[in-house]
């Protein structure tokens, strides 16, 4: 989860008839886009942003909060709470008790809260009888016995407890943004995914309540939509953000000179998984400097157990990317197995990881 | 009552003046005829070329019908890391880049490079990676709303959930393709079944093509099983007949 500056500004956070707030609203949140571009208004009255990359542009993360709470005096003239914490759920509740939690502190303060914070009074009151005062306990309750008792909104309630999902449900006013951007005057033709839906048709609006639900069923993060962009790699190629993030458009048609020509691996992992090549001694094969391999690779090791045999192998295909800032050398090499499965695996920093399945 | 003596009125051919009501009726003989080609367009669409979704090349002609009948459920098996994921997202190719939505479900590192080599139109493809234990829920959901819908569950599915998901897929004329492992094989009979019973890769300097042979069988006109051999995927990503 992202470590977020969430700001609370109690005055903004009621509309009130002159139409004044959502003037605020907007005015504010432009003047926290300047010194970080990624701030975003959740709903009226919260602000979150990024804090990891203005924390390192600007010297520190007391530096960030006195600029926030300087620029909501300076554009508002109301005081603001702010709280750092992981994951838009906590950092809410971190800026309502104005408390910056240290990196890996955020479970244990959300397991500390009360339930009230989910904002289901009967299920406080259920939880309560049975002994359950805090988020902790109730997130220890096995989630089949949740189900049992309660609908599918409280199983919801119970993943953000948990932590398997960073914003509750309800957070956000997802038209607050079709507000402030008709405010500012910029009309768009239809909603907020425009973008990736292309032109719309009568398909596209029965897509669009379909992904609503899946979303309402399953968190914010578990609904993802495809963009490609530049890149040699196919695990750099292509990123699968939440459905109803903002669209980048980048359609990158340079010739990007070494990529790894196509066709390319149906599964590219996100998070690489750590391998062993061996040869035909059972000595580690490594890629060394002068971008060869020390043997030849035999034995494909996936855990100390699941050794597979190797047929065919084609590379390394060197690739030293960036090195005139953070140098990063990385090797590509292809390997067919022996029951005929076909892996992408790359040498990066000594070791070897298993990127793609061509299955 | 009419009387007696009065006479019924009629049209009488040929008036002095030259004047007759027979254009006015579609019986008559005066009225042109259509053309051959344009009373063909006119009539009715068929309903079953409207009810098929498109498949792309080397599928067109493996399959009866040459399409994907909407309301049925096709069936991938295939050993894993065998060419399994690519088939059944090749078979969405030519529908997606007809416009047609899809959702791809229980695929938890979709190669989105391979996707879009294959043709198809990634802004009209919604992704469930990790459904959480509620694959079924997702697909039922995602079933309202796309054309097609790739599945591959994670374990073997009960039976009332995979009838129920069958039952689903035929009320909303949409098109599941259920992404069969081993370990988590599909309780019932498909409409068409792909099995993939070999898969061997042709190399060179670099990975070149996979050869698949693959088993078409299935219910009713696609009953008589056939054995073919595909190319998936060739050197430009794509699915193509050997």
């Amino acid at each position: 989860m992202e470590r977020l500056l969430a700001i609370w500004v109690e005055e903004l956070s009621r509309e009130k008839p002159d139409g004044s707030t959502l003037r605020d609203s907007l005015a504010l949140l432009d003047a926290l886009c300047v010194f970080c571009p990624f701030a975003e208004i959740v709903r009226l009255g919260l602000y979150v942003l990024p804090v990891r990359g203005p924390s390192r542009f600007f010297g520190g993360e007391e530096k960030v909060i006195a600029m926030a709470t300087d620029t909501v005096r300076d554009v508002t003239g109301y005081d603001a709470h702010l709280g750092i914490a992981d994951g838009l759920f906590c950092a809410e509740l971190a800026a309502r008790e104005q408390r910056v939690l240290a990196p890996g502190a955020t479970t244990s303060f959300r397991r500390a809260q009360s339930l009230e914070v989910l904002g289901r009074k009967d299920l406080t009151t259920t939880c309560r009888r049975l002994g359950l005062y805090t988020l902790g306990s109730f997130a220890d309750v096995p989630a089949a016995r949740v189900g049992e008792r309660f609908n599918q909104h409280a199983l919801e309630l119970h993943r953000v407890a948990r932590g398997d999902v960073a914003e509750l449900d309800g957070q956000r006013d997802l038209r607050l943004a079709q507000r402030l951007r008709d405010l500012r005057g910029e009309r768009e033709p239809g909603s907020e995914q425009l973008g990736f839906f292309g032109q719309r048709g009568a398909g596209d609006d029965r897509a669009l309540a379909a992904a609503h639900r899946v979303r309402r069923r399953l968190g914010a993060d578990a609904l993802l939509v495809a963009s490609l962009h530049g890149g040699r790699v196919p695990e750099d190629r292509a990123t699968l953000v939440p459905w109803g993030s903002p669209l980048v458009e980048n359609r990158d048609r340079a010739p990007w000179p070494g990529q790894i020509r196509s066709p390319s691996p149906a599964t590219t992992f996100l998070h690489p998984v750590a391998v062993q090549l061996r040869d035909a001694n059972d000595a580690p094969v490594l890629f060394d400097a002068r971008g060869v391999l020390s043997g030849e690779p035999a034995t494909l090791l996936l855990t100390h157990y699941a050794r597979r045999a190797i047929i065919w192998h084609a590379g390394p295909w060197p690739l030293v990317e960036r090195w005139w800032s953070r140098g990063r050398r990385r090797a590509h090499l292809q390997v067919v197995l022996a029951l005929g499965e076909a892996v992408l695996l790359v040498a990066e920093s000594g070791r070897w990881w298993l990127v793609g399945l061509y299955d | 009552m009419r009387q007696k003596g009065a006479k019924s009125p009629r049209v009488v051919r040929g008036t002095p003046y030259g004047y007759s009501y027979e254009h006015m009726f579609a019986f008559s003989s005066t009225r042109p005829t259509l053309p051959e080609n344009l009373a063909a367009s006119l009539r009715p669409l068929t309903l079953a070329k409207s009810r098929m979704l498109p498949l792309g090349e080397p599928w067109k002609a493996l399959v009866p019908g040459g399409g994907l009948r909407r309301g049925s459920t096709v069936v991938v098996e295939a050993p894993p890391g065998l060419g399994g994921l690519s088939l059944a997202l090749s078979l969405l190719t030519a529908s997606s880049a007809n416009g047609h939505w899809a959702g791809v479900v229980g695929v938890d590192d979709p190669g989105v490079v391979a996707m879009a080599e294959l043709g198809m139109d990634l802004r009209r493809v919604l992704f469930v990676p990790r459904p959480r234990g509620a694959w079924a829920e997702s697909v039922a959901d995602l079933l309202d709303g796309v054309d097609l819908v790739v599945v591959r569950p994670p374990s073997r599915a009960a039976h009332g959930v995979a009838r129920k998901l069958v039952d689903r897929v035929r009320e909303r004329g949409t098109v599941l393709i259920v992404l069969s492992e081993p370990h988590a094989a599909w309780p019932l009979a498909p409409d068409v079944c792909f099995a993939i019973t070999e898969s061997r890769w042709a190399t060179s300097s670099r990975l070149d093509a996979r050869y698949l042979n693959v088993r078409v069988s299935g219910r009713g006109e696609a009953g008589r099983a056939s054995e073919h051999v595909v190319v998936l995927p060739n050197r430009k990503g794509r699915a193509a007949a050997s």
